[in-house]
């Protein structure tokens, strides 16, 4: 009875422990005042892009993931002629320093050396196009 | 008494016969010659033994040998003796050292706890830009501090108005970066 019980602490205490592996994800967003541009793909960040940029409508234009190795470049195709490219520089525990470069078509548009942690945003604000705004999100996720 | 009977005879020399038992054996052993011979015989064997008491011979006094055995027994009292104790089986063992056991189970459920715990993201840490520039001419890129330690925005102005996204590939080809 108690070897029964110890056995099965034991396997709980085993599959409490989780398995972990590293994506980044990047997020194309249009920020607009106009009503249906709303995305429910985007409901995570809705709170804090409203707080960052003021607009009331975001939609989600394209996104990707891709699971992070240190010192190999990723490339984040995310529609709409933009691109991401992400090195990871070095990793801890809880935190990863990423090397960022966004690019419209051939056009570098910013870089930028980050350290994210996890369920971290990292929020690129970028070309204007009529009213709206040009937002990237970039995250890491376990 | 008409046959020859040694049984008797010893029991009368040993005093065991009585009444008319012990009359009619007399009687017997007056008028047989073989039977007063037996008779005889063991009343030698008794005088015998009675006249040679055997005698136990002992080294020591009584007194002298007690006090011996007093004295051995006062050396012997602080000797501690190993009595051998049956084998017990784990199970055994559980049931017997119950306390060990909850004290064991209880330190491995804090220790896993604890490293269940670490393994948790924390948000210790912040999302911070260390390094951000842009190559377009006339265009800023700025870091912004926010109160919220999860979040970070990077604020790139000056960058080319565009009335739609289908003349946004025009318009940024023609930049010289």
């Amino acid at each position: 009875m108690i070897m029964r019980w110890i056995a099965t602490l034991s396997l709980s205490l085993l599959l409490a422990l989780p398995a972990r592996a590293a994506n980044v994800q990047a997020r194309l967003i249009r920020a607009s005042n106009e009503s249906g541009k709303s995305d429910t793909s985007l409901s995570d960040l809705q709170v804090k892009l409203k707080e960052k940029f003021g607009y009331k409508f975001y939609q989600q234009l394209g996104a990707q993931q891709q699971p992070l190795k240190t010192g190999t470049k990723l490339q984040l195709d995310l529609g709409q002629n933009f691109q991401v490219f992400v090195t990871p520089k070095s990793s801890d525990k809880h935190e990863q320093s990423l090397e960022l470069e966004w690019y419209y078509g051939k056009t570098l548009l910013v870089r930028s050396v980050v350290k994210i942690v996890e369920n971290g945003h990292l929020l690129v604000k970028g070309p204007e196009v009529g009213n709206d705004w040009i937002v990237l999100a970039v995250s890491v996720r376990n | 008494m008409k046959s020859h009977n040694i049984e008797r005879i010893s029991a009368l020399a040993d005093g065991e016969l009585k009444g008319l038992s012990r009359w009619l054996t007399q009687r017997h052993v007056r008028h047989c010659p073989q039977c007063a011979d037996e008779f005889a015989r063991i009343e030698r064997v008794r005088e015998t033994l009675a006249a040679c008491p055997p005698v136990v011979e002992m080294s020591d006094s009584a007194d002298f040998f007690w006090s011996k055995v007093r004295r051995e027994i006062a050396a012997r009292e602080q000797e501690t003796i190993s009595i051998p104790m049956p084998r017990l089986s784990f199970a055994d063992w559980l049931q017997v050292n119950r306390g060990i056991l909850a004290t064991v189970t209880s330190a491995l459920v804090v220790v896993a706890g604890s490293i269940v715990m670490l393994q948790q993201p924390t948000r210790s840490g912040a999302v911070m830009v260390e390094r951000v520039d842009t190559v377009i001419p006339n265009t800023v890129a700025t870091p912004l501090k926010g109160a919220e330690s999860d979040v970070a925005v990077i604020w790139v102005s000056g960058l080319e108005w565009t009335p739609d996204l289908d003349q946004m590939q025009e318009c940024f080809d023609n930049i010289e970066t």
